[in-house]
């Protein structure tokens, strides 16, 4: 902490001091001239001795002196400098921001107790007027202490930074600490980032900008030496329906990164915690294998599953967990007119049993009647261009109420009684003919919908080969969702949402009649995708990723997750859940209306358990790591800074700069105000110099007067 | 006393005090040397020749007017004498005064000039009525105004003396041999001043008049704080001929002042007195008739003495 001027210049005003030595000594003499008719022996006494002798108050002297100089100070807006130049080359408090990593792959080595120690030393070296904030990263980043100069709490904080299950994103806590400086009120930004800088965590587009006057101190952790990584990255769970039993296939794709030489890797695939298969295969440096295991059959749902490797230095992409439950076929009804030609389903029944792992479970009743046995265990229901009755119309009402599907399909003798015509998404109309030419075409499709989303990607399914000769008008409704138009612009494929059910129709054939699109290769997934919306089936996910969330009051997301659709609507309706974590860690999931989010965060298996459940078969979510954290090979820190610093570097020494230093010292100074007690004590000094003055001079007695001749 | 710029009329009369008039006419103006001059009278001339009076005889020099060799005597000693005469004369009164600008100083109502005016004024008039032919000469550090010595020039010297100012700053060595030029005639030379030089520079200069024969007075003028120095506050003085200035604090030079002023005027009457100039040191606060009335005692007792 040292003096420091705001205005220096008006130091220049010092010399001012010099204003009442001259007025002390010339003001008498003017005042007090005396013409004598020669100075021939005055001028005899040594004139330094008369000098000296002339400074007859010395005390009122340094008054008027000490007070110019304390204006001439004030004037120059002092101000005490409490920068501390020793730190960072910064010339005032810092507010420092210490990143450190907590990814996976710090579980590597001692990587992170080396960086709590250099975390420890940062805030060791903290001047007394720093501020620091700690900041844990991996995917995420999270402020554990904000801006504070407590160290006691910064070294508190940062003994309960842990390795978590997560990849290296240096994009949101460069973020943090960007938002902390730009907030803060101290000039000078500060970020010590400690982490093993994995290239894959910086993409050098997160748009991350210091403000001018930061620095960035990158602290590696770790050697730069090649680390030999072996790890599972994929399993893929294909069934197969053999002699009526259900048989998984696994395979598992193992990786190796780095290392020199063959390997030999023994990978063993373990079901609900035991080994029940292993093999040995030879890696190269660098190199993947698929291993495939013998097929199992799965008798218990959420049966836990992992693959592993022999640990390694990285050990939490060794092992590769996924949940496997035993397949359901959905139970699909296909009605037909009772008068209808017999291959009016021939295509889409064909379709719907096409299917190795037993999807579709299919009944077929030819009547334009539905009984309500018909409707029992059924997920959806397909009215292949019939006209049914009303009682039967009211039955899907029912039906489409209780969450099931039903698609109609328009022919020539479809249609839909009038009695139930709310249930339509719209009113059906006359037969269209599109013979001119080739026929119609498929011209938009909603690839966002469930339907069609599998489509969506380039050469996933080529719609536009199908003609269309002939459809029923369709007027859709206001709140009908048309997913599918013709060229012509006229409904091919509409959707009426429902609270739980869905009812679509689809203003053409299912079968070669009216259009080839059962000759396409698209009929297929088509009418699986459609089987499988309206069943309200959902895309199993044997194993999610670190950092995903699951809404444990969402059905539809429970069975995403592999939930059995029996338990899914309990789970989500039910009581009180209790989500068990890989570590063991309990989270309570209290029963409410919003949703209750289950973060991911820990690789390994979630167990979610509630009241009434089976306590011997809970419902598991397996979660493995992003292996983007796998590839440890190393970003070059100065690259990251340099990036991150770009801008601020430019105008570090430039105007920005100076701006901020002045700034912070314009700050100190207001903060101070100095200058108003100075001036105060000037004003006391020069009431008491002429207080003085005025009676010193009453009190000195006077010369006679001289008289020039 | 008089007052200084109380003018009665267009010429120096004012000066003339009736007080101090009086007083001084009590008294007779006695040259202390006989000078030569053409008016009989109470001066003793300073030739020996056309007086009645016997003198002395001396031998005769070559070049001597043989008119005046004593024959009777040459007959009773076979030798050439010539015969001196004592004759008395009217005698050249000139006052030579110091007009340079420290002789405008006064610490009261009198300035030393205006002082030394009185003065002369008084001794012009007595001379005249002495029938001694009178002059002036004012001079600084050249002459200012000169009136030769005449026994019709008491209204010039008394007007001349009216108008003097003291004005540039003076020197004695200059003037005074200027003085010593004009002057042929013997006389009696009455040199006013306040003799801010030197000793050896004030004998440098008056020195040689006394040397050609004149008849010198000195009459020192010197104000009251010229010689007690009471000032108290410390001050810029200012030299009044200079106008150098330097800051004093009186208190703290007062007795060293003092003490050289007394030597500086104890070694000007010794240096004076050792050339048989009579000195006389003037104190502007004292009455001037007073002043004059004490020297013109001394010199007619020097006179008689002799």
């Amino acid at each position: 902490m040292s003096l420091a001027f705001l205005v220096p210049l008006f130091l220049l005003g010092l010399a001012g001091v010099a204003v009442p030595i001259v007025v002390h000594l010339t003001r008498r003499q003017r005042r007090n001239v005396v013409h004598f008719p020669s100075l021939m022996f005055l001028e005899k006494v040594p004139y330094q001795e008369q000098r000296r002798r002339r400074i007859q108050h010395w005390f009122l002297l340094s008054l008027r002196a000490l007070a110019l100089a304390l204006l001439a100070i004030a004037f120059a807006r002092p101000f005490l400098d409490e920068s501390d130049p020793g730190l960072g080359g910064a010339s005032g408090p810092r507010e420092v921001v210490v990143l450190v990593d907590q990814s996976y792959s710090m579980a590597i080595g001692d990587h992170m107790q080396e960086a709590r120690r250099e975390a420890r030393a940062v805030f060791d070296a903290l001047g007394p007027l720093d501020r620091a904030s700690l900041v844990a990263f991996s995917q995420g980043a999270s402020v554990l202490a904000r801006s504070t100069s407590d160290r006691a709490r910064l070294r508190g904080a940062l003994d309960t930074v842990r390795v978590t299950s997560r990849p290296t994103r240096f994009g949101p806590a460069l973020k943090v600490a960007q938002t902390i400086i730009e907030e803060s009120s101290l000039a000078f930004g500060h970020v010590y980032l400690l982490s093993d800088f994995q290239r894959n965590g910086w993409t050098g587009d997160e748009g991350v900008r210091l403000p001018p006057g930061s620095t960035v101190t990158p602290i590696p952790l770790g050697t730069d030496e090649a680390i030999d990584n072996v790890m599972v990255t994929d399993v893929s769970l294909p069934r197969q329906i053999v002699s009526g039993r259900e048989r998984i296939t696994p395979s598992a794709r193992v990786v190796r990164r780095g290392g020199s030489g063959a390997l030999d890797v023994n990978v063993a695939l373990e079901l609900d915690g035991r080994e029940i298969q292993s093999r040995t295969v030879t890696l190269q440096p660098d190199a993947a294998l698929a291993v495939a295991f013998q097929p199992f059959t799965v008798s218990q749902p959420h049966t836990r599953g992992t693959v592993r490797v022999p640990d390694d230095a990285l050990v939490a992409d060794d092992s590769h967990h996924f949940v496997v439950s035993p397949g359901t076929a959905l139970p699909v009804l296909i009605v037909e007119g009772g008068s209808s030609d017999e291959s009016v389903s021939l295509y889409l029944r064909g379709a719907l049993d096409i299917s190795q792992d037993g999807r579709f479970g299919v009944t077929q009743r030819r009547a334009n009647t539905i009984r309500p046995v018909d409707l029992e265990g059924r997920a959806a229901v397909f009215l292949n261009d019939v006209q049914i009755d009303g009682a039967s119309a009211e039955r899907l009402r029912a039906f489409v109420a209780d969450g099931g599907g039903v698609l109609i399909a328009l022919g020539e003798d479809g249609g839909w009684p009038a009695s139930a015509a709310d249930l339509l998404p719209g009113l059906i109309g006359p037969v269209e003919d599109r013979i001119q030419g080739r026929g119609g075409r498929l011209g938009y499709l909603d690839y966002d919908h469930p339907v069609f989303e599998v489509f969506s990607g380039p050469r996933s399914g080529d719609f536009t080969g199908a003609r269309f000769y002939r459809a029923r008008a369709f007027q859709p409704s206001d709140s009908a969702t048309v997913l599918a138009r013709f060229d012509d612009g006229s409904p091919a494929l509409v959707e009426r949402p429902s609270e739980r059910g869905k009812v679509m129709v689809w203003t053409s054939t299912l079968d070669d009649f009216w259009n080839d699109l059962a000759l396409q290769p698209v009929y297929l997934p088509f009418v699986h995708r459609l089987g499988e919306y309206l069943g309200g089936r959902a895309e199993v996910r044997p194993w999610f990723i670190t950092g995903q969330v699951v809404d444990l009051a969402n059905p539809e997301a429970l069975l995403t997750a592999g939930l059995v659709s029996s338990e899914a609507t309990g789970l989500a309706e039910g009581l009180d859940q209790v989500a068990i974590t890989p570590t063991g860690s309990t989270l309570q999931m209290p029963a409410n209306e919003g949703p209750r989010y289950l973060p991911l965060d820990e690789h390994g298996f979630y167990t979610v358990r509630q009241p009434g459940t089976d306590p011997d078969h809970p419902f598991v979510m397996a979660v493995n790591v992003d292996l983007a954290e796998s590839n440890l090979s190393r970003l070059d820190p100065e690259e990251l800074v340099a990036q991150i610093m770009a801008p601020a570097t430019a105008t570090r020494d430039g105007a920005s700069l100076t701006q901020a230093v002045e700034l912070q010292r314009e700050d100190q100074e207001r903060r101070q105000s100095l200058w108003r007690w100075l001036l105060l004590v000037a004003l006391a000094l020069f009431v008491i110099e002429t207080a003085l003055s005025n009676w010193v001079s009453r009190t000195s007695r006077g010369a006679p007067g001289a008289v020039a001749g | 006393m008089a007052t200084p710029r109380n003018r009665t009329g267009g010429s120096g009369a004012q000066f003339l005090d009736p007080a101090v008039l009086g007083r001084i006419s009590n008294l007779e103006l006695l040259a202390r040397t006989v000078v030569d001059g053409f008016l009989t009278g109470l001066h003793r001339s300073p030739y020996l020749g056309f007086s009645m009076d016997f003198a002395e005889h001396r031998p005769y020099m070559p070049g001597d007017d043989i008119r005046r060799i004593d024959w009777k005597l040459f007959a009773r000693t076979d030798r050439h004498y010539i015969k001196l005469f004592e004759a008395d004369t009217n005698a050249n009164f000139s006052v030579l005064l110091d007009v340079s600008r420290s002789m405008s100083y006064g610490s009261h109502s009198l300035a030393k000039l205006d002082y030394a005016r009185y003065l002369a004024a008084c001794l012009t008039f007595f001379s005249n009525r002495q029938r001694d032919r009178v002059g002036l000469v004012t001079f600084d550090h050249e002459i200012v105004d000169y009136v030769p010595p005449s026994m019709k020039h008491l209204d010039t010297v008394l007007h001349t003396l009216d108008k003097a100012h003291a004005g540039r700053a003076g020197s004695l060595h200059e003037p005074l041999m200027q003085v010593a030029e004009l002057l042929g005639r013997k006389g009696i030379l009455v040199v006013i001043s306040d003799f801010y030089e030197e000793p050896d520079a004030v004998l440098g200069a008056i020195g040689p008049l006394r040397a050609r024969g004149h008849d010198v007075i000195v009459f020192q003028v010197m104000d009251p704080h010229e010689l007690e120095f009471p000032f108290e506050e410390a001050s810029g003085f200012e030299d009044l001929e200079t106008g150098e200035q330097i800051p004093v604090i009186p208190t703290k030079l007062r007795d060293e002042y003092k003490r050289m002023v007394a030597e500086h005027l104890a070694t000007l009457k010794k240096r004076f007195t050792d050339n048989r100039i009579d000195y006389t040191l003037l104190d502007t606060s004292k009455p001037l008739d007073l002043a004059l009335f004490q020297y013109l005692l001394a010199r007619e007792r020097l006179s008689k003495a002799r």
